[in-house]
């Protein structure tokens, strides 16, 4: 048992170093005043040029914005889709045709992107044919399409989400509301989604995650003139290595990893709290 | 004379309304089954419970007892039968529009909402109420679950106890028509069962609501219900008061369910409207009955005989041909008020007896193991049930 | 629970749901509503809305994807193929379907080497991530709880930074004149770069870099769960801590390692961008092929039944991938 602790340990630690490592490089060679970002200049840097020319990069900066819309509105429309087939698939009895939904919201979770990515471009242009044609209409694919196309596959994970901590609990206080007096559409909005709220923000921050990160199926999907930021990353990285997009990664990687400690304290001190009040109750 | 009487009559029909023929129960179940596919969890089921009952669903589980207050609460929809409810037919009726309210085992408090706001949600959500009036409701039925100053806690913050009194409080606010409920001490310690079985029965007459219960403990049936129904298999096998399930059990399950017995199985060899007797080799005798069974002549039947109406005697009684059988203490279990002896017969069978512990004996005057005795009963106590 | 909620009789239907109702009821056409009002009650719409989506925006387009792959391709045609159903004078219906993509797909040896190269790197990538993952996700599991939640906290960090840019962050590591090679140069390991960039190599580290959380998470999730009394019994009984790992604890994480793998191979096989930027072009995986004849030589057929191909290609692991999502599920219902 003690070998074996040994062993899974260093490659914990292992594990760790080759995680972060690459991060950690990428940051600390946005302060490096060279153009091939590695070969350290140890004349000028560090610096915060890059930094600079981030700011003043229009290209990236329109791009970022329309990133951040985009999965605000794809990361709300998922959220509200994916609650409710979450609840569908754990609340709901048996209905006809619930094997096929639970099959269509968890295969775009391992779906592979350029799939979804072609199948959902050949719909839009199957639809324009179709709308042109009968009602005369026209429409350029867009931030429309790739926000919808963004909430298709963010859902699943959302569904999966709200699935999964519906499951944990049981339907006991849903009934007991029921039981109240309250109509079913009120259990869901005063007794269901309070319970399960934590879940649902967690699911709206992973759908817009998933979407602001997005690249293959907002390749296929876009239009002229609507570049998000992954797209605007990519084309510029096939070339080589750019320190402004260095610069970008850490303030990104800065912003994630503020999050994500702000809200593991958050929670640990709820959690410390709820402890002492369960302790208090017990003993008077 | 004659109005006496039927004063009385009547008055005695107010306290136990299932002796009048007459009676229409405020709540009918009729003929109610309850199909899971193949599985029949409630098998053609029909009861009838007065208002101001608190009628106790007894049995194990798996015996039905909890869909069937499921299918009480709406729930569960029956797959066949009618439930009727103060004379409304329930079919079709969802949870949230019947006036019967469920207190849940498992308390089924809202976490994130306090006491107060817990209790005054059903109230809520009925059409016609202001704000003033929900508040006083909530105020009043605090003070009567006792718990007037933990209105501004969450559930989270009390102990289990006073979690089950919120819920039922929250439950009765409304004043439902009947109140349904699941297990309600189940999870409580022993000293706090008893103390709530005695609540539970004071508030329920202080508001005169319909109770039913469900529960598989016996001490807890016995103790509050008005009137048993015994649940086996998804079907009622027995419904009456507690003496009347305890000292005329009418099969040997509910014989055996109810409090420990001693079963001997015998043929019926005499049979008159006064006396009957029954020759059982189990028992390696003859038991004396002073009232007659109506069955068949030579019919199978078991006898049974609660530990507490035997009696230990150490030296022979005078006549050893009926109702005696002699055996050696293999077993003593002392338990503080009383003592169990467990004593092995000539058939092999082991008979249990329980003794009060009335006085402080000294050690030659106790019974002690392996010591030979005779067990004797008196003639009225078997009871003989035939299935 | 089953929400049996009876329905209310069409009758009362209007006066309950409000003046909304009431308006469409009086000046919309009555038979629309009344059909409306009988069928969708509250829990159909509920199973609706979701379901509809899904339907159209998820599985139609793997139908007109499909259809598309039989058809036939026209070079200069907007969209780029000729379409697959005509209708004719007669009212009849023409259907042409070609299979010359997919007999192109299995026979042309640059896709045929595709096909193979893609499934080897799903494969060993997958194979490496668990011989990494599996380590890390169990001393994370028996770590004490503080440690547990900084280290979960260490391992989902990463998956919530960009996708891209960690791809990227190898770039820098591994180009010639990158992070490594300068570092193995300034010790006097080597005297030249090792050239690392553009390399198969290169597209394994990227692989299992990304996925490695993916493993790393439903196998801690598995392996937390484990009831350590029984390795106290096995202990007890005369196993060796091996042989209790072996008898004990690997059988009861086969769900946790099922998973694991299913969530690095299945997208890993249809992987775009870590080939394209670590990748060489000599070796291409098939997600590239299916976007080069897309976007390059914009012959849609041939790309829809590149993706068809994928799909059935992948069917039977995602199926069971699925399989094991359900019963995951189920369990957590206890």
């Amino acid at each position: 048992m003690k070998t074996q602790g040994l062993f899974s340990r260093t490659m914990l630690a292992f594990g760790f170093v080759f995680l972060y490592v690459p991060i950690i490089s990428m940051i600390v060679y946005s302060f490096n005043d060279s153009r091939s970002v590695t070969v350290w200049n140890s004349v000028t840097s560090p610096t915060l040029k890059w930094y600079g020319r981030l700011f003043g990069d229009d290209q990236i900066l329109s791009a970022a914005w329309l990133s951040i819309k985009v999965a605000a509105m794809s990361a709300s429309g998922a959220v509200v889709l994916g609650t409710l087939a979450g609840l569908v698939l754990s609340r709901f009895g048996p209905f006809k045709g619930r094997a096929l939904l639970q099959g269509l919201t968890t295969a775009p979770l391992v779906m592979p992107e350029v799939i979804t990515g072609l199948s959902m471009l050949l719909l839009f242009v199957s639809l324009e044919q179709l709308l042109r044609a009968a009602f005369g209409w026209q429409f350029d694919r867009g931030v429309t399409t790739i926000t919808i196309a963004h909430i298709t596959f963010t859902m699943a994970y959302v569904t999966v989400v709200v699935q999964s901590r519906l499951a944990s609990f049981d339907d006991s206080l849903e009934e007991a509301a029921l039981d109240l007096g309250a109509r079913p559409a009120r259990v869901f909005f005063r007794i269901t989604v309070p319970l399960i709220l934590p879940a649902i923000l967690s699911g709206w921050l992973l759908a817009f995650t998933l979407s602001w990160d997005d690249l293959v199926v907002t390749q296929f999907v876009s239009g002229p003139g609507s570049n998000t930021l992954p797209m605007v990353i990519f084309s510029r990285v096939r070339l080589g290595v750019s320190p402004v997009v260095n610069a970008l990664a850490s303030l990104m990687v800065l912003v994630v990893a503020l999050g994500v400690i702000l809200s593991a304290v958050l929670m640990r001190r709820q959690e410390q709290r709820r402890k002492r009040e369960e302790q208090m109750a017990a003993a008077g | 004379m004659q109005t006496a009487e039927r004063r009385a009559d009547k008055n005695k029909a107010k306290a136990e309304p299932w002796r009048d023929p007459h009676a229409e129960g405020y709540v009918r179940i009729e003929n109610i089954t309850k199909k899971f596919g193949d599985f029949i969890a409630v098998n053609n089921v029909s009861l009838k419970i007065y208002q101001g009952e608190i009628f106790c669903l007894l049995g194990g589980s798996g015996c039905g007892k909890s869909t069937l207050l499921r299918m009480l609460a709406g729930f569960e929809s029956p797959t066949s039968g009618a439930i009727y409810l103060d004379g409304q037919d329930m079919a079709d009726v969802p949870p949230y529009e019947r006036p019967i309210n469920m207190m849940f085992q498992s308390y089924a408090l809202f976490p994130h909402m306090t006491v107060e706001k817990n209790i005054a949600f059903g109230l809520e959500q009925e059409k016609g109420l202001s704000k003033t009036e929900i508040a006083s409701r909530v105020t009043d039925i605090l003070e009567i679950v006792k718990l007037g100053q933990f209105a501004a806690r969450r559930p989270h913050q009390l102990s289990g106890g006073q979690r089950q009194r919120v819920a039922l409080a929250r439950a009765l606010v409304k004043r439902p028509k009947l109140l349904l409920l699941d297990e309600p001490l189940g999870a409580l310690d022993k000293k706090l069962r008893e103390a709530t079985q005695f609540e539970l029965i004071n508030i329920q007459e202080q508001l005169g609501v319909t109770f039913i219960v469900v529960t598989h403990d016996q001490e807890e049936a016995m103790t509050l219900a008005s009137r048993i129904g015994v649940m086996n298999r998804g079907e009622i096998v027995q419904i009456g008061t507690p003496t009347e399930i305890y000292e005329f059990p009418m099969t040997k399950f509910v014989a055996d369910f109810i409090g420990s017995v001693n079963m001997f199985e015998g043929q019926l060899i005499e049979d008159l409207p006064d006396r009957a007797r029954i020759r059982s080799d189990e028992l390696g005798g003859v038991v004396y009955i002073d009232h007659g069974i109506s069955s068949a002549p030579g019919a199978m039947v078991w006898t049974a005989i609660r530990p507490e109406k035997i009696n230990i005697l150490r030296t022979p009684p005078q006549d050893t041909s009926e109702n005696c059988v002699k055996g050696v203490v293999k077993e003593i279990a002392y338990m503080g008020d009383l003592s169990i002896y467990l004593v092995k017969i000539d058939s092999g069978k082991m008979v249990r007896v329980t003794l009060p512990n009335v006085e402080r004996l000294s050690d030659d005057e106790r019974i002690l193991w392996d010591e030979t005795v005779w067990l004797t009963w008196h003639a009225s106590s078997p009871v003989v049930v035939t299935q | 629970m089953k929400l049996s909620v009876a329905r209310t009789a069409t009758r009362d239907a209007p006066g309950r749901l409000g003046p909304l109702w009431t308006f469409l009821f009086r000046y919309g056409p009555p038979r629309w509503t009344e059909y409306v009002l009988r069928n969708w009650s509250g829990q159909r719409l509920v199973i609706g809305v979701p379901y509809l989506w899904l339907l159209l925006f998820f599985l139609v387009p793997f139908l007109i994807v499909l259809k598309i792959s039989f058809a036939e391709f026209s070079p200069l045609g907007r969209p780029p193929y000729e379409p697959v159903f005509r209708w004719l004078e007669e009212g009849a219906v023409q259907v042409k379907l070609l299979i010359g993509s997919y007999v192109y797909l299995l026979n042309e040896p640059l896709y045929v080497s595709s096909w193979l190269y893609s499934i080897k790197v799903a494969f060993f990538s997958t194979i490496f991530c668990l011989m990494l993952g599996y380590p890390m996700a169990y001393a994370i599991a028996r770590s004490s709880p503080t440690y547990r939640n900084v280290f979960l906290m260490l391992i989902i960090l990463p998956f919530w930074t960009s996708f891209l840019l960690r791809v990227y962050a190898w770039i820098g590591l591994l180009k010639n004149d990158g992070v490594i090679n300068n570092m193995l140069m300034a010790v006097g390991v080597i005297d030249e770069p090792i050239a690392m960039m553009n390399t198969s190599f290169a597209v394994y580290i990227g692989i299992v870099y990304s996925y490695l959380p993916f493993m790393i998470l439903p196998l801690y999730s598995n392996l937390e769960k484990h009831d350590l009394t029984l390795l106290e019994a096995a202990s007890d009984l005369g196993a060796g801590p091996v042989k209790a790992f072996m008898r004990i604890t690997l059988p009861q994480s086969m769900p946790g390692i099922v998973a694991g793998s299913l969530l690095v191979f299945i997208p890993a096989v249809g992987e775009y961008v870590i080939p394209s930027l670590l990748g060489s072009s000599d070796q291409l995986m098939i997600a590239r092929l299916l976007s080069d004849e897309f976007f390059l030589n914009r012959d849609w057929p041939k790309a829809s039944a590149v993706a068809i191909a994928m799909l059935l290609l992948l069917v039977v692991p995602i199926m069971i991938f699925q399989r094991f999502q359900n019963k995951e599920l189920e369990a957590q219902k206890r």
